[in-house]
């Protein structure tokens, strides 16, 4: 029988209804998904506590990302690494006019409409201030931002000199620069407007503005009229601790808390959601961080590994990664940070440790015994076994850690090949040339600070030379503050080695690394430096990076072929973040910015 | 409060000052002497380095820093730290003395409560189950350190009874670092009070027994006095003598062991601050604290001795 029309429409109708139904049901469900908790308050600890939050002086990874979220300067980078305007209206190129021809002059326009949080307007006064200011201070990346630009040294020896009556340094600066004094003002940073900075270089330098767009230190603008109060204090005081970003401070008790308020109409973009941020301030030992992980697991914490705590304890991590209903909120991100053990290379820049030291010298017996070691060293053994391939991967593409410009792809890096049969070769290719080092390596130590997962690495290490060299090297552990300070001055024979890049530039790499400048400043793990390299370096920090890459790639071939370093591990760090907060991450290089962040209901 | 009391108060005053003079002096010469500071990493070096090393006066003579530090910790301010730069310490110290304060209180109550109360109820039912449990309990109490009492506990409470508690009995998820509430102090007091208490509780049973055997008790009794009067009136007055002649040193180890618990429970008090500052090379804070404890061990024996006084009138100084 052929179904009746009515039955037919009445079928139709009936289908249709059901899925309008459903249609109706999928968006009031999508919509309940992703709409905005009442409550916008992110709630997260960090586990250490802040050096300062002064953008001129600030050093620690805790610093510059909770900061950030605080000041501004003239240009961020995006989630790509990628540099795009902040206060500036456009990033300067030579295509638009920003950049002279000769790299030396850079122009610098800014918006109009950018205020501190008490309600100032940013003007190219306040860039000159914050600039002149960063650069007397000679904060740890004053050199880096401001060293190309002329009048800078001049400032730094003005700085320096020690001031009279007592006055302390800092409040000295402040004196000078308010009084206008044009010993404290690089002579190459002018305002020709209210919305225009001119930056003269002495020199071309393809990494200015790389440098200049770190966020949360010298680069970034401050209001001069909050500072003067208190020139070492006035970051720690709410009512003083202004900035232009989309954040403003409103209590911070040491070592206990920290807690932020959105900026009502703040200039930028995109406007903030979350109204509050709460931070607890715990201490850095594995006990505290397992603790706050539980925490975080009761619902008190939003998210983990933000503020540069993202190195949280592996077995919490491994648990959590194991659980089916919580893995999902585990998020393993790369961090541009790369371990590697330095050999002393150079007799002349710490004698006494060079006189027990084997790895001394450019001598093929010198690079043989050092490559040795190297080979000795099965990488990805070390990340199955120290990181379970989850906190770290292992370094095979050179120093410069992968997704950074510079990286020179997996693999490519010949000291992370592991081949135990040609290590025990070059080791007695070594031996015969030098057959003082038989002896000599019998003595060696490995030397770490203590803590993460340098101790495994250090008791990796140990076993893998005695299995694949048969050599014991003792390790010994320290703490950090006379560890680094021993280690720069080439105290150390063999020791643990790392850096986590500052700004996506290799320069920022090869300048603070190696080379005459780190020598002379009694900087340097290694002390490698050879005429080639400085040379080299000096052409490459010259030009436009993509001109300047194969010059970089020629100096990591340099130590690569010196056999200066034995490359580890990269980075991985790990981020707690509830599925209800929407926005929250990190790039290699920071966090995300809160003002990208909000809060769905839960 | 007679005179020979004052002159001797004034004399022990003058003592504790020496005391605190001597102990900041070694401090501070010791942990200026430690290699390294806390400036210097990668990135400070040099020039900067020498820059922050003067603003902070480390570049200064030692004693010339001891001089400024000491001349300012007289007027209680105990310098800025170095590791929160610029950041005053003395309230910083003041706010965790006063966390640890509430600690050592309530592990002080534990082991003059618990130890009293356990001691008597052992002296009273002496020979019984329950004198021997209660002398078994202090047995183990006083045998076992503190730091494996309070790791016991955080895997008794925060791991096998975490469905329970909520880790609300050893995670501080609401400690503010000013007062914590009852359950966030009771698992890290009787941590640390455990020991103690188990000290009193000996001492006590031993002194309880040969009071309650003298004259003057069996004449309250046959006189028909309640027993609770007899024991608390009469006899414990007596019994607490040699009691309080050892508080002096008891609060002194609830004092140290704060150290070792809080940095298990992560309770954020002087003796957290004490080793942090320590590994961060903070040298003003770590001298601070040290100065701090020095303060206290001298005024806590001073308190006892003065105790001593109400206890046992026949003592007059």
């Amino acid at each position: 029988m052929r179904p009746h029309k009515l039955t037919i429409g009445g079928l139709g109708l009936g289908v249709l209804g059901l899925l309008s139904a459903a249609a109706c049901g999928s968006t009031s469900t999508a919509q309940q998904q992703t709409k905005l908790a009442a409550n916008q308050v992110l709630h997260f600890a960090v586990f250490n506590d802040f050096d300062t939050l002064d953008p001129s002086v600030s050093d620690l990874e805790v610093d510059s990302e909770i900061a950030q979220n605080v000041f501004d300067g003239p240009f961020r980078y995006d989630n790509n690494l990628q540099i795009i305007p902040d206060i500036a209206t456009v990033v300067p190129t030579q295509a638009n006019g920003g950049i002279s021809a000769d790299g030396l002059t850079y122009t610098i326009h800014l918006k109009n409409n950018v205020t501190f949080s008490n309600g100032d307007k940013v003007t190219s006064k306040d860039f000159l201030y914050s600039w002149n200011r960063a650069a007397a201070l000679n904060g740890p990346y004053a050199a880096s931002i401001f060293g190309p630009v002329v009048g800078f040294a001049a400032v730094q020896a003005a700085a320096s000199a020690k001031p009279a009556g007592g006055v302390s340094t800092q409040q000295n600066i402040e004196n000078q620069l308010a009084a206008g004094n044009s010993a404290f003002m690089m002579s190459g940073l002018t305002a020709p407007d209210p919305y225009t900075v001119v930056v003269k270089l002495a020199n071309p330098a393809g990494f200015f503005l790389s440098a200049l767009t770190l966020q949360a230190t010298s680069g970034m603008i401050i209001d001069e009229k909050v500072v003067k109060n208190d020139p070492v204090n006035w970051w720690s005081k709410p009512s003083e601790f202004i900035g232009t970003g989309a954040y403003k401070m409103t209590e911070y008790i040491p070592h206990q808390d920290m807690k932020f308020v959105s900026v009502p109409n703040w200039w930028g973009t995109p406007k903030p959601v979350l109204t509050q941020v709460n931070i607890d301030i715990k201490a850095s030992d594995t006990a505290t961080q397992s603790t706050a992980i539980a925490a975080w697991e009761q619902g008190k914490y939003d998210l983990l590994g933000y503020g540069g705590s993202s190195s949280l304890p592996i077995a919490d991590i491994l648990r959590i990664h194991s659980s089916s209903s919580e893995s999902s909120q585990l998020k393993l991100i790369p961090k541009g940070r790369t371990t590697w053990v330095s050999f002393m290379v150079n007799a002349s820049y710490n004698p006494t440790t060079a006189a027990g030291d084997p790895f001394t010298g450019t001598s093929q017996a010198a690079i043989d015994l050092r490559k040795a070691f190297a080979l000795a060293i099965d990488d990805k053994s070390l990340a199955n076994i120290v990181c379970d391939n989850l906190v770290c991967i292992p370094a095979t593409g050179g120093l410069i850690t992968k997704g950074l410009t510079g990286y020179a792809g997996d693999g490519t890096d010949p000291l992370a090949k592991f081949d135990a049969t040609q290590a025990k070769q070059l080791l007695q290719q070594a031996e015969q040339l030098n057959p003082s080092y038989t002896n000599e390596v019998q003595h060696l130590t490995y030397v770490y600070n203590q803590g993460g997962l340098n101790d495994s690495v250090a008791q990796f290490l140990q076993g893998d030379w005695q299995t694949n060299l048969g050599i014991h090297v003792s390790i010994l552990g320290q703490t950090q503050p006379p560890f680094i300070g021993n280690r720069l001055k080439g105290d150390y024979v063999m020791s643990r080695d790392g850096w986590q890049f500052d700004y996506n530039h290799p320069q920022d790499w090869y300048d603070n690394l190696w080379g005459k400048a780190v020598l002379s400043a009694d900087a340097s793990t290694s002390g490698y430096d050879s005429a080639t390299y400085d040379s080299t370096l000096a052409q490459a920090d010259k030009l436009p990076l993509q001109q300047a890459l194969p010059l970089y790639a020629q100096l990591a071939a340099e130590l690569q072929a010196q056999a200066v370093y034995i490359p580890l591990y990269y980075s991985v760090g790990t981020f707690l973040i509830h599925s209800y907060v929407q926005g929250a991450g990190s790039t290699t290089q920071a966090d995300y910015y809160w003002n990208g962040i909000s809060i769905l209901s839960h | 409060m007679t005179r020979g009391m004052l002159i001797y108060i004034g004399q022990r005053v003058l003592l504790i000052a020496f005391t605190v003079l001597v102990v900041s002096f070694v401090v501070f010469l010791g942990i200026h002497s430690l290699p390294g500071n806390t400036f210097v990493n990668e990135r400070v070096r040099g020039a900067s380095l020498a820059l922050l090393l003067h603003e902070y006066g480390l570049d200064r003579p030692v004693l010339v820093q001891y001089w400024d530090f000491i001349s300012h910790a007289v007027q209680g301010n105990f310098g800025v730290s170095l590791v929160n730069r610029g950041e005053p310490i003395t309230p910083i110290v003041l706010r965790e003395l006063s966390v640890s304060a509430e600690l050592g209180g309530a592990a002080l109550v534990i082991t003059i409560g618990m130890g009293v109360l356990f001691g008597v109820i052992a002296a009273l039912r002496q020979n019984t189950w329950v004198d021997y449990v209660l002398t078994t309990f202090a047995i183990i109490g006083y045998s076992v350190p503190s730091f494996v009492i309070a790791s016991l506990f955080v895997l008794i409470f925060g791991i096998w009874l975490f469905d329970v508690t909520g880790g609300s009995f050893y995670y501080p998820l609401t400690w503010d670092g000013t007062y914590g509430t009852l359950i966030e102090l009771s698992v890290p007091a009787v941590a640390l009070g455990l020991f103690t208490s188990s000290l009193v509780a000996r001492i006590t049973r031993a002194s309880m027994l040969d009071v309650i055997h003298q004259d003057y008790v069996r004449t309250a009794r046959a006189k028909g006095l309640k027993n609770s009067v007899v024991v608390v009136r009469h006899a414990l007055r007596n019994a607490l003598i040699p009691v309080t002649s050892v508080l002096g040193p008891l609060i002194i180890s609830i004092i140290t062991g704060s150290v070792v618990i809080e940095n298990i429970f992560g309770i954020p008090g002087l003796g957290k601050e004490f080793i942090n500052s320590i590994l961060s090379h903070d040298y003003n804070v770590t001298v601070a604290v040290f100065t701090m404890y020095a303060l206290l061990v001298g005024v806590a024996n001073l308190a006892v001795d003065l105790a001593y006084t109400v206890i046992d009138p026949r003592i007059r100084y």
